[in-house]
């Protein structure tokens, strides 16, 4: 086999799985920037119940009607604070929105259909950040989890509290200039978003075309092993989340479908980029348990599930 | 700076021109199931050129502004400024940035474009039966002559007994495929790739073709081959194979990914 013909293929399936998933990565930043310049903070806080309960799993759905991409979820999470919603509320939409909303849904859909992998996706991710955000609960005072940068961002005393907001109010743009600024902002996320989705894609494309499935195969049937290589490549790919399922696809017949789940519900949570924008959030501690909690719950439920469920 | 602002704004535009291109062309069917989602393809396209045309007009409207600015901006703090105009601040993109992003365009508009064929078929094998989901359409009710490998495939993997099929004409197109288990034989692969979202989930199927001169049809060439279904023992187990009449050249197909 020559050179031409491996660079052939590699390079179909590099552009096969690029020209997919671009087409989302850039719908999501279009919305992104949309609302960006057209909903307030206000407008998202009054869709919040009193209720804790409540407002912690209306948290988990907000994502639907605010989609945002995992990029975007830190500001809108810090937004939320500004208006004094508890902790545990922001938690679970910083988990839960990456996943939870509707363009993610189509990706997901376009790649794997209606199956256990589009299923499993978002009960695991629903479940996860739900369940996190509600041990946030027992620290419900900013100042615990919030970094000093943040605290002061959002005006919170020292002596708890309600926030009181020291950013100037963000105000709702006309309808023109909200455009403009939209696509701008889908413009400049592209660049920001589009070198990972573009790694991804080369990493993705070289394996398929220069490792055979049997030099892998032990490794990717492995009921654990395949799930910690998994979790392991989600954190470093750092993929957008409404693109990730492409790449997902190109591992899923070599690799165990739990560990294709964990990829696809930890990766949205934790990955370099995430966790370097968390870092600039929140406290050391917190961050520790925002990164170890998902790891931990994702990767014992793609264990488990490689264990006793026969897909 | 602005430099990179002109690439930046030119990667947009051209990733726009490419996708155009392509779904124009039918290039597109290399890389997607168009039939499912060529209209996703259209909407990229549309957010490609809409993105370049807008940060092609913002770069050539700053052009004024930012001329006499230059001077001024070098070396002092931005937060300082107090200007009646609005111009932007924003950083272009770093280099490293640029020219990654720039990756897919490149390999786009560098390496011919061809589909998936017998040099991709050695990663994942290739495999003579298909399993569809519940709800697709069964390929009993095609008649034999109008069967598609896959349909082929397909209906060797519901039926019972593979030898109800001999007798019945065969007339598929797909690439020639021969590996080492083929070596010796008068036979050969007639395969295509199937595709149900995107070359990423891209597998290999094939039917086998009995002919006298498997061996001087060239790996991954497009035949035609018409003949009809015998039944012959192949590692212990009954295989249907072509008994073939006739091969012929073919050229390559608008679509030469198979959808189920």
């Amino acid at each position: 086999m020559d050179a031409a013909t491996l660079l052939a293929t590699f390079s179909t399936r590099f552009l096969g799985i690029f020209i997919e998933a671009v087409s989302f990565l850039l719908l999501g930043t279009l919305i992104s920037g949309l609302l960006e310049a057209f909903v307030t903070n206000d407008d998202i806080v009054k869709l919040v119940p009193r209720n804790p309960i409540l407002a912690t799993l209306a948290g988990s759905f907000l994502g639907f009607l605010f989609p945002v991409c995992e990029c975007g979820v830190v500001p809108v999470t810090r937004r939320l604070y500004q208006k004094g919603l508890p902790v545990s509320v922001g938690i679970t939409f910083l988990l839960a929105a990456p996943v939870m909303n509707p363009i993610v849904l189509a990706s997901t859909y376009a790649a794997f259909g209606f199956g256990p992998i589009l299923v499993g996706r978002y009960v695991i991710s629903w479940v996860t950040a739900v369940t996190i955000g509600l041990l946030f609960s027992f620290q419900n005072h900013p100042q615990r989890v919030l970094n000093p940068a943040s605290l002061s961002l959002i005006g919170a005393t020292v002596g708890g509290g309600s926030a009181e907001a020291v950013v100037i109010p963000q105000a709702r743009m006309a309808l023109f200039p909200g455009l403009k600024t939209a696509i701008k902002l889908a413009g400049e996320e592209f660049f920001e978003m589009g070198r990972y989705l573009i790694i991804g894609s080369l990493l993705a494309a070289l394996m398929q075309t220069f490792i055979s499935k049997e030099a892998i195969s032990a490794l990717a049937s492995n009921p654990v092993n395949s799930v910690l290589v998994m979790a392991g490549l989600a954190f470093v790919m750092s993929l957008c989340s409404t693109v990730d399922a492409f790449l997902a696809l190109s591992f899923a017949r070599t690799f165990t479908t739990g560990s294709i789940l964990t990829f696809l519900t930890f990766g949205p949570m934790v990955d370099i980029k995430t966790t370097s924008m968390y870092m600039g959030m929140f406290r050391r501690r917190t961050v520790f348990y925002l990164v170890v909690l998902p790891f931990l719950i994702s990767v014992l439920i793609g264990i488990a599930l490689n264990l006793n469920v026969k897909f | 700076m602005r430099t990179r602002k002109w690439i930046q704004a030119s990667i947009l535009l051209f990733m726009g021109l490419y996708f155009l291109d392509n779904m124009l062309s039918g290039k597109i069917n290399l890389y997607i199931n168009s039939d499912r989602f060529a209209w996703l393809s259209w909407i990229g396209t549309a957010l490609f050129l809409l993105l370049g045309v807008m940060s092609v007009i913002d770069l050539i409207r700053e052009k004024p502004d930012t001329e006499t600015d230059q001077h001024d901006h070098e070396g002092h703090d931005h937060a300082a400024h107090d200007h009646g105009h609005d111009h932007s601040h924003e950083q272009a993109p770093s280099w490293f940035k640029l020219i990654l992003v720039g990756i897919p365009l490149m390999v786009g508009l560098l390496v011919p474009a061809k589909p998936l064929g017998a040099a991709a078929v050695s990663n994942g094998g290739i495999s003579t039966s298909f399993s569809s989901a519940q709800n697709s359409p069964t390929s009993f009710n095609i008649a034999p002559a109008d069967r598609t490998v896959l349909d082929w495939v397909r209906a060797f993997n519901e039926s019972s007994d593979v030898k109800q099929f001999a007798g019945q004409t065969a007339d598929v197109t797909g690439f020639v495929y021969r590996d080492i288990r083929f070596d010796g034989k008068p036979q050969l692969m007639v395969a295509r790739f199937v595709i149900s979202c995107c070359v990423a989930d891209a597998s290999a199927i094939g039917v086998i073709v009995q002919t006298a001169d498997a061996a001087k049809w060239p790996q991954d060439g497009w035949v035609h081959v018409t003949g009809k279904f015998t039944t012959q023992t192949i590692d212990g187990r009954d295989t249907p194979v072509v008994l073939a009449d006739s091969i012929t050249p073919a050229t390559q197909p608008e679509h030469p990914y198979l959808y189920p």
